[in-house]
């Protein structure tokens, strides 16, 4: 099982590969359900989470067809649209964008650091079969009769007792929920202990890849905020089948619940955008043939963000009067300098790069674009004057779309299209991938950019049902269209990744983009079982970029050290005049 | 390790700030928050002095030297499974506890037996037996 790792020279810098076993036929089931390997088990995250994506998508569907002119339509009753809406938030929050962030780091994160495996392989395995089983518990509610869960996905006291919302399908909600929760928190005690433990030599905490960065700090976060979840959920399936009177309105249980959920629910936030603010860190610069500008500021601005998040959770809560405003305005409104500190440096990675607008980097633009948006929206609303106006409208959607959808769905295809040959061998084609981003790009922002209009003109956000007279059907006629559109751009990525997987050629180069950073361009694509058949020397925080261009690490080298290096001199620029 | 240590005890740091300043301007009456605050403080706090231990005992490691050569790190990577049915059927068993909360005690019965067995065999998957090699 040892992995040794040497050193080796290779005229053409591919590194050998190592035959796989042979394989029986039928057993592929039997490989990845007894698998321990991190990358099978993040594929395994990675297509699971894309699976409730869609169904979560096709439930947002027919919350918006349910809302394309007055009257009841789509739904048979204000129930039915409860629980739409109710699954819709849950599934691609905690079923979807959080096991995400698990698939993504549990491929990439021990590429980049040089590691064979994550510290706790069985662990992996465990954690990703507890958010498979409880994602299915906590959904299984559409299958009683009484249907799913239907007090919105924060599940506020008291409506979310056995008094006003009764029936099994609440009772799965919460325990789905916590045996979820329980493999997330194992799965960030695993990317914790991996990325302290198992870097290879040279790569000190100051070289990881800002990617490798923001999962140790999203895993940190995870620590903080699950727990508080679980116990929740406990307490609450405690009041819904033990009949405890843990969140009883009497005893101040209204307000309790929501301290203890919004202490879970802002860092959760964060939990879902840093992972996805890590991969386009990783993207633009290999775009824009730079290195990242401001390295260090975005580590620090990482843990900045991670750290505020912890003293902001009541600015969910301003309307119930029961916070303290200007303790939560102000804190909210720092969090706004660290993020701009990441806006300013992948600013700074392009500024005068040399752009190419493949895929991966379509999709990041998009992102900054939506989250900036988004983040601007989230400033009008850490005002508490400003909250209480548009507090549950449909304002607050829109924010929230755009700050969710913008980091979550962009980057995670970004990442898609731009990992997609270390994940398979093949390249996602280009054509295709940008006929997906426009379709995505305008869908997305005809349906949500009318919402913030929507909400500012007074439409409430979970209401079934609107009036003619209130002069909403227009907009939400807009928000509706663009939702199919939205929709249906997802069928050119479907299609792309079958054709892909049918025609496209193999990759033989270990870095089919020419310009990738971080280690996990220095190995094979897809890479053998443990990773690496051999490490180049780490010397920086883009090893591999110093493998595969040893001209301009030497330049670096000698940028940094001048004439104190021991190295032979070397050409500061020796193709200064013709690009200049 | 000493990275490592910073990045848990210098946000403890922050929270214990933080959480004194929530305190004073709430006038110590919202104690749900405080509460949380104060003990992510503390769990930071716990891992940063782990970390700090840890430092002590193991010195520089070649991870944290930057001019490591990667061969320093050669050998046995340690034991790794190379597959195992345990995760299943232990998540199974957790996955029937669950379940049983919710829906009705009696399914506590089938999931403690799994439960049991997935925990037995996990520990004891690459056991070959007692003061065995």
């Amino acid at each position: 099982m040892a992995t040794v790792a040497y050193e080796e020279t290779r005229a053409d810098g591919a590194a050998p590969s190592i035959p796989a076993a042979p394989t029986r036929s039928g057993s592929v089931v039997v490989k990845w359900i007894t698998s321990t390997d991190h990358k099978t088990i993040g594929y395994m995250y990675l297509i699971t989470s894309f699976i409730f994506f869609i169904i979560g998508g096709v439930m947002a569907l027919l919350i918006r067809a349910e809302l394309f002119e007055p009257g009841m339509q789509v739904v048979q009753s204000a129930e039915q649209y409860n629980q739409l809406f109710t699954m819709h938030g849950t599934i691609m929050l905690l079923l979807f964008a959080t096991p995400l962030f698990a698939g993504f780091a549990n491929v990439i994160t021990p590429l980049q650091i040089g590691a064979p495996d994550v510290a706790f392989p069985r662990l992996n395995m465990f954690a990703y079969w507890l958010y498979l089983f409880g994602g299915l518990i906590a959904s299984a509610g559409f299958f009683t009769p009484q249907g799913a869960a239907s007090f919105g996905w924060f599940a506020y006291a008291p409506l979310s007792n056995a008094v006003y919302s009764p029936g099994v399908g609440g009772n799965l909600w919460v325990f789905g929920l916590a045996l979820g929760g329980f493999g997330t928190i194992l799965g960030a005690v695993n990317f914790i202990t991996t990325i302290v433990t198992m870097r290879a030599p040279g790569m000190t905490m100051f070289r990881m890849p800002i990617f490798t960065w923001n999962i140790l700090v999203t895993s940190m976060l995870v620590l903080l905020a699950f727990p508080p979840l679980a116990s929740a959920l406990f307490a609450l399936g405690s009041d819904r089948v033990l009949h405890s009177q843990v969140f009883n309105p009497d005893n101040g249980g209204a307000v309790l619940w929501q301290h203890l959920f919004w202490f879970f629910g802002h860092p959760e936030v964060y939990i879902i955008a840093l992972p996805f603010f890590g991969i386009v860190s990783e993207i633009f610069p290999v775009f824009s043939r730079k290195p990242l500008f401001g390295y260090h500021g975005l580590v620090y601005a990482t843990i900045a963000i991670a750290a505020l998040s912890v003293t902001v959770w009541a600015h969910h809560m301003y309307v119930t009067g029961a916070v303290l405003l200007p303790f939560f305005a102000f804190m909210t409104m720092l969090i706004a300098v660290p993020t701009g500190v990441k806006f300013f440096n992948w600013i700074g990675t392009m500024w005068r790069g040399k752009l190419s607008f493949e895929t991966p980097m379509l999709w990041s633009l998009g992102f900054i674009i939506t989250f900036l948006f988004g983040g601007l929206t989230g400033v009008i609303l850490s005002s508490p004057p400003l909250d209480f106006a548009v507090s549950d409208s449909y304002f607050v959607v829109a924010h929230f779309h755009y700050v969710v959808f913008g980091t979550v769905v962009f980057a995670m295809f970004a990442g898609f299209y731009f990992w997609w040959p270390k994940f398979t061998g093949k390249m996602l084609n280009e054509r295709w991938g940008k006929i997906h981003f426009w379709l995505l790009f305008i869908g997305f922002h005809t349906t949500f950019l009318i919402q913030h209009w929507l909400g500012a003109s007074g439409m409430p956000r979970r209401y079934v049902d609107y009036l003619p007279e209130d002069g909403f059907t227009w907009m939400n006629q807009v928000s509706t269209v663009g939702a199919v559109i939205l929709a249906l751009s997802t069928l050119p990525f479907l299609w792309n990744v079958y054709i892909t997987a049918k025609r496209a050629p193999k990759v033989t180069v270990d870095d089919p983009w020419g310009y990738g950073n971080s280690l996990e361009w220095a190995t094979s694509c897809p890479p053998p079982r443990h990773n690496f058949t051999s490490i180049p020397r780490i010397r920086s925080e883009r090893p591999a970029f110093d493998l595969h261009h040893p001209e301009a690490a030497a330049r670096d080298h000698h940028a940094h050290h001048g004439t104190d290096s021991d190295h032979a001199p070397v050409d500061p620029a020796p193709s200064a005049s013709k690009e200049s | 390790m000493r990275l490592e240590s910073n990045v848990f005890w210098i946000p403890s740091v922050f929270f214990f700030v933080a959480a004194t300043a929530y305190g004073i301007f709430t006038g110590w009456n919202e104690w749900v928050g405080l509460t949380c605050i104060l003990l992510s403080g503390g769990m930071f706090i716990m891992v940063g002095i782990y970390f700090k231990m840890l430092e002590k005992r193991h010195g520089v490691r070649p991870e944290d030297n930057e001019v490591a050569d990667i061969s320093e790190l050669s050998g046995e990577q340690g034991v790794y499974a190379p597959w195992s049915w345990w995760p299943l059927v232990m998540a199974a068993g957790a996955a029937l506890a669950f379940v049983a909360m919710a829906v009705g005690w009696w399914i506590m019965v089938p999931a403690a037996v799994v439960g049991v067995v997935g925990t037995v065999g996990w520990v004891f998957e690459f056991s070959t037996g007692r003061h065995a090699h």
